[in-house]
Parts: structure tokens; C-alpha cells; sequence
């Protein structure tokens, strides 16, 4: 077995120090680390797959994803030095709104979505609308991600869309509203651009989205 | 019940070993878990969703007090873990009370701990555990407060009061939460039982909101019942604990609302009942609780009516029944909608699976629990006459389990796509409180198939 196929196999199996030691490994043998990355991602998605469908369930994803950081922060630098960028789907912030405490479906969402190479800040839970706008402009976000697990705290997901409009900043944001009680039809209602109805499709969707904005910008 | 007193829990709270969440999800909670569940070989069989089996049940028991008693409860206001010692929780568990009473007048009823295959029948609390619109939720909540096999009810949720929408933590809310006790209480009166047990308002998320409800007047009375959540997975926060605090002082129920999640941090059916289990201690000692509203849900379909779900349900309501006293209600969670054939074979291996496991009932929450209006009060009077009707008839795990069995595989196909039906306005004349004719023809034809599956109705 390869060294980069341990590396595979030990963010497979959850493995955070072995992994970062075979990303080590696998950089002192030469490989490069663009490569490395790449690889990386295909073995994670192939984990958040399999967590879709059930066959594995919330641990091995969590570690899996924890193995997968490990190895990233060893490849980093290598990657930074030898000034290769690394292919960062989009940027965006994600919460829990305002009077919501409940956090597991954004955190499987934020594992989901780093795992397929967007670059995901997590704003945590009991969010200010306001907050999300705030941190989408500081951080140059694509996309807002807002999740509520209560029928009563989902008015706070349309708070944030209309602050955006409020502002005028509706058209500069994709807005994708996630959370058990959440449907297509709120969505709409709330004025909101995608609806995350698990984190796969969440992903799924997204990924769209920002090909689609690449190909608009002739990238 | 518990000898800790609220101010110890406090300090507990504010004091206790500093924890940062990924310690105490990795370093904590996932080692533990897989430690208990290999120390004590928990194994899900898929062949009995029912079963019969008490040394299993004491593995799981045992396994959920090692853990809860490892772990503890994470307070994320503060990062630090709430600690139980082996011999609080003993002295708490010895201490549970061999009844509890609730509600008044006509309608006091006196809650007693069931055991496994018992013959008496379960505590049964109807709600639509959904959000009914504004306009038809007094008519609605008569339609469940009416329900004579209902011990209890637990209204709709409103989402707008008076018009306007309601957001938690906002005047609205607690404009919201006074109409909503008002017009229960209303519902109440209105069928003459003015004295029922009412656990209310689930319009209240925030503390604010549940501490504005209570009102021995003309809100939630001390002879009611409250839910407090743990927060997914043994975590609370300091607005839980202040609703805790309130209600200890105020005098009504708390009931502990608990609903670990298969396929989420524990895992499977193995280690989503042993969570469970832990909850209900968590309910025991840290929040003192009367009662728990248990609702163990599938994360893909949020539901416990699949048959990994009853086989956990099946083991948490053993596990209990063979080890304390601690009152469960086993709420059901399920995929398809009001008047269709599946809902009411949903319901009715729920209540067989929780009723001979040592269960209560709480009923029910249709079509996933997500969508307005979706669920009356006809498939919860099926899940708890049958619940009363195995119960009455003695029947045993096995025999529950073939039946059980027999269900599923007529409906476990069909649970990713499961009928959306139709919401309680087609299915009752809510105006004058009644079911349509062709939905109780529907439910009688469900009766009838139970009957042939072996379930003696009394009447």
C-alpha cells in the first residue's frame, strides 16, 4: 500500500495523528501537494457519501473530517511555498438564528460542505440576522447559511433576508435556509434563494450554484 | 425526583470541570459511548423488533449509567460539565416517587411506573406535536381534549397570535403563549374537563416565554406539566435550567423532552438507546423531573417508527421498566400523513412496542413533524386504544413482536416515500369537533386489521 493510500485509509478510519503523519510522509517522498489535496477531498466526499446513505453514521463522519484537517494543516504550508492556490469552491458563513440552540444539523452541514472544498465559517448558534450580514461582508462570502430548528425561531431566517434587501444587498449574497422544519415553500416565502433539506443536498446544491456564477464571471 | 437541590445543580452548572465543545464531543462523549458499547456487547438484531430479552435490557441500563455518570451534561453557556456522582443518582433513583399526580378536580389522575408486559394500561397524552393555524386552534385543540382515553394533552404550537407572526424571545412570543394556555385551557373547559391534565406551551421557546405562561388563573396551572429539553446530545444551556428553576418553584410537572438521534453522535440503534437511557437520567438529576416525553428519531427520516427505531424504543422503555421508576412517555414520531392506511399501522406498532416494553404514550406527530396542520386526534385515539388493548390483554414481547413484524413489512418500504395525506381540516368537520365519515371508516378498517393480527379491543 502507498503512502498516499494509508493516507487515505486513515482518514477513512477517523485516524487524526496518523493521518497528519502519512501527509508527512507523503510530502518527504515528493508528492506534490495540489495532488495530495485533491485526493484528499475525493476520499472525504466518498465518506460523506456513505454517511448519505446510512451506512455510516455521525462519528465516523466527525472524525473522518477531523482526520481530513489534520492532513490539510500538514499540507498547507507546502502548498502555500510552492504557491500553488488551493481550489476553494466558496466562501460562506453559517449559523443557527436567533433564539435557536440546536446545532448538530449545521454542524453536519459545515463537516459536508468543507468536506466538498468550500471554505465554511461557522457563526455558531443563536445568531442576530444582523450578524450574519455583518460577517458575510467582512469575510467577501458568497453564500449565507442560516438553520433553525423551531417553527418560532424560523422568522428569524426571513429578519435576515430582509436585511439584506433593507441594505441593498439581497443580489451580492446566495442565501440557502436549512433546519428540520424547514420547506421548500417557507423558503420562498421567506425570500430565500435554495433550501438545504439535508447537508448532502446542501452541498449539492451549492456547488451548483458557484459553477454557475463561475461560468456567468467567464472563469 | 432527586435530593439535589436547585442551587447545587447550579453550581454545578457554573462550576463544574471547564469543557470546550470538541473536548467534550471527541475526547468525551464518542470514546465513552464505544467503551460502553462494546464492554457491555449491545447488539441490534433486526429480526425482533421487539425483544424479548431482560438481560439485554440490564446491559443497556447498565451501559447508560456508566455513561452518564462519565460524561455528564455539558452546559454551553458556561463550557463546563454538570457531574453526577454513582451515589446521588442511586439516592435519586431510590427516591423516585411510586406515583405522581397530575392535573384536578374529575380529572386528577394518578400516574403510576409500568413494568414490562404490565396489565395496566399506559399514561396516555394526546398531541399533534405541530403548529394548527391560528383560526381553527380551538376547534382543534377541543378535538383532542374531547378524546376520552386522553390522561393528558399537549396543544398545538401557534405560530402567529392575533395575526401576527410570532418570534421566539419577542413580545410576540409572549403574546402567543398567553393565547395559546388561554385557549387550551378554553378547549379544556369547553368538552367539561375543565381540570385536565394540559402540558403546555409548546409555543414557548424561549425561558421568558414559559415563565409568562404560568398561571394558576388562566394559564398553565401548577397541576400541569412543562417539557425542558436536553440539547442534542447531554447538553443544556442556562435558559433550559432558568425554565427548571421555574417550574420547581411554581409547582407544575416537568417533563424532561428527550430525543437522541439515530445515525447522530452515538451512532446506531445500540448507541442511540443507550442515550436515550442516559437522558432519562439526565431528566432525573439535573433537571428533576416528574416524567420524560421520549422521541428517539431517525436523522434521515425523523421518525422512530422504522424497525431499528422500535427495536430502541422497545429497549429504552425495558431498560427503564426493569430498573426504575421513571415515568417515560414514548412519543411517536412518523412518516406518512393523516388518513392514510400507513400513518395508522405507523401508530399502532409504536404503541405495541412501547405499551408491552413498560411505556407510556405520547401521540402523535405525523408526516414527520414538519408540516402545519398534518396530524388529529383520530390516529392518537388508535395508538392508545390499542396501547390500552395489549396492555389489558396481557400480552407478551413475543407475541407483540410478531405483530409488530407483521406491520412493518407492511409499510417499511415505503417510509423514504411515505403518503403526505391531508391536513385535519379535510379530515375533520372541525366546526362541530367531529371526524369525517370516511376518515372514521378508514380508522375502524384499521382497527379491524389489528383485530385479526391478534389485538383484543375491549369495546
Amino acid at each position: 500500500m502507498s503512502t498516499v493510500d494509508e493516507l487515505v485509509q486513515a482518514i477513512e478510519n477517523g485516524e487524526a495523528a496518523r493521518a497528519g503523519e502519512k501527509a508527512r510522509a507523503a510530502l518527504d517522498e515528493g508528492a506534490d501537494p495540489t495532488g495530495l489535496v485533491d485526493t484528499l477531498s475525493v476520499a472525504m466526499r466518498a465518506v460523506g457519501d456513505r454517511f448519505g446513505t446510512g451506512e455510516i453514521f455521525l462519528p465516523e463522519l466527525m472524525l473522518a473530517a477531523r482526520a481530513m484537517q489534520s492532513a490539510v494543516d500538514v499540507v498547507q504550508p507546502a502548498l502555500l511555498a510552492s504557491n500553488a492556490a488551493s481550489k476553494k469552491v466558496g466562501v460562506m458563513v453559517l449559523g443557527t438564528v436567533r433564539g435557536d440552540v440546536h446545532e448538530i444539523g449545521k454542524d453536519i452541514a459545515i463537516t459536508m460542505l468543507r468536506a466538498s472544498g468550500f471554505e465554511v465559517y461557522d457563526l455558531g448558534r443563536d445568531v442576530d440576522p444582523l450578524d450574519f450580514v455583518k460577517r458575510a461582508e467582512e469575510l467577501r462570502a458568497d453564500i449565507i447559511g442560516a438553520s433553525a430548528l423551531m417553527t418560532t425561531t424560523m422568522p428569524a431566517q426571513k429578519e435576515l433576508v430582509d436585511i439584506l434587501v433593507a441594505k441593498g444587498l439581497r443580489e451580492k449574497y446566495h442565501v440557502i435556509l436549512g433546519g428540520a422544519p424547514v420547506t421548500a415553500e417557507w423558503v420562498a416565502e421567506a425570500g430565500a434563494d435554495s433550501w438545504g433539506e439535508d447537508a448532502a443536498k446542501a452541498a449539492k446544491t451549492l456547488e451548483e450554484v458557484m459553477a454557475g456564477k463561475r461560468a456567468g464571471a467567464g472563469e | 425526583m432527586s435530593h439535589l437541590k436547585m442551587w447545587e445543580i447550579m453550581e454545578r452548572a457554573a462550576a463544574g470541570p471547564y469543557c470546550e465543545d470538541d473536548e467534550f464531543l471527541y475526547d468525551i462523549f464518542l470514546p465513552k459511548m464505544q467503551e460502553v458499547l462494546s464492554k457491555y456487547e449491545i447488539r441490534y438484531d433486526p429480526s425482533t423488533p421487539v425483544p424479548a430479552d431482560d438481560d439485554l435490557a440490564d446491559r443497556i441500563w447498565k451501559a447508560a449509567v456508566e455513561f452518564f455518570l462519565a460524561v455528564g451534561v455539558h452546559n454551553v453557556d458556561t463550557h463546563r460539565r454538570i457531574l453526577i456522582t454513582e451515589d446521588e443518582l442511586n439516592e435519586a433513583l431510590f427516591l423516585a416517587p411510586e406515583v405522581h399526580q397530575v392535573g384536578a378536580g374529575h380529572e386528577t389522575r394518578w400516574w403510576r411506573p409500568r413494568r414490562i408486559e404490565d396489565e395496566r394500561g399506559p399514561f396516555c397524552i394526546f398531541s399533534p406535536d405541530i403548529t394548527y393555524d391560528e383560526d381553527i386552534f380551538l376547534q382543534a385543540s377541543m378535538a383532542y381534549t374531547q378524546e376520552p382515553l386522553a390522561d393528558g394533552v399537549c396543544g398545538p404550537i401557534l405560530e402567529e397570535s392575533i395575526g401576527r407572526t410570532i418570534h421566539s424571545g419577542t413580545p410576540a412570543e409572549m403574546a402567543g403563549v398567553m393565547e395559546h394556555a388561554m385557549m387550551l385551557r378554553n378547549a379544556a373547559k369547553l368538552v367539561g374537563r375543565p381540570g385536565l391534565f394540559l402540558v403546555a406551551v409548546g409555543t414557548a421557546q424561549s425561558d421568558t416565554g414559559q415563565i409568562a405562561a404560568s398561571s394558576n388563573e388562566w394559564g398553565v396551572r401548577s397541576t400541569d406539566g412543562r417539557l425542558i429539553g436536553v440539547l442534542t446530545e447531554m447538553k443544556t444551556d442556562n435558559e433550559l435550567l432558568n425554565k427548571v428553576v421555574h417550574c420547581k418553584q411554581f409547582g407544575c410537572a416537568i417533563g424532561c423532552l428527550t430525543g437522541a438521534i439515530y445515525g447522530g453522535y452515538a451512532g446506531g440503534a445500540e448507541g442511540t438507546a443507550v442515550l436515550e437511557v442516559a437522558h432519562h437520567l439526565v431528566g432525573l438529576t439535573v433537571y428533576q423531573h416528574n416524567f420524560n416525553n421520549s422521541f428517539p428519531f431517525h436523522m434521515q427520516h425523523t421518525s422512530n417508527s422504522g424497525r431499528e427505531m422500535l427495536w430502541l424504543v422497545s429497549m429504552v422503555h425495558q431498560a427503564l421498566a426493569r430498573n426504575s421508576r421513571i415515568l417515560s412517555t414514548s412519543n411517536g414520531f412518523f412518516n406518512a400523513g393523516p388518513g392514510t392506511d400507513m400513518l395508522f399501522r405507523e401508530v399502532s406498532a409504536h404503541a405495541i412496542a412501547s405499551v408491552v416494553s413498560g411505556g407510556d404514550l405520547w401521540t402523535s406527530a405525523p408526516r414527520h413533524n414538519k408540516y402545519r396542520n398534518y396530524a388529529t386526534p383520530l390516529e392518537a385515539r388508535l395508538a392508545a386504544e390499542t396501547g390500552h388493548a395489549v396492555a389489558r390483554q396481557g400480552m407478551s414481547r413475543e407475541q407483540a413482536c410478531g405483530i409488530v413484524d407483521t406491520l412493518l413489512k407492511k409499510y417499511e418500504g415505503e417510509i423514504a416515500t411515505a403518503p403526505e395525506g391531508k391536513p385535519i381540516q379535510e379530515c375533520y368537520e372541525l366546526m362541530k369537533v367531529k371526524p369525517q365519515g370516511w376518515y372514521l371508516d378508514m380508522y375502524k378498517a384499521a382497527r379491524e386489521e389489528l383485530a385479526g393480527l391478534g389485538v383484543e379491543y375491549p369495546y
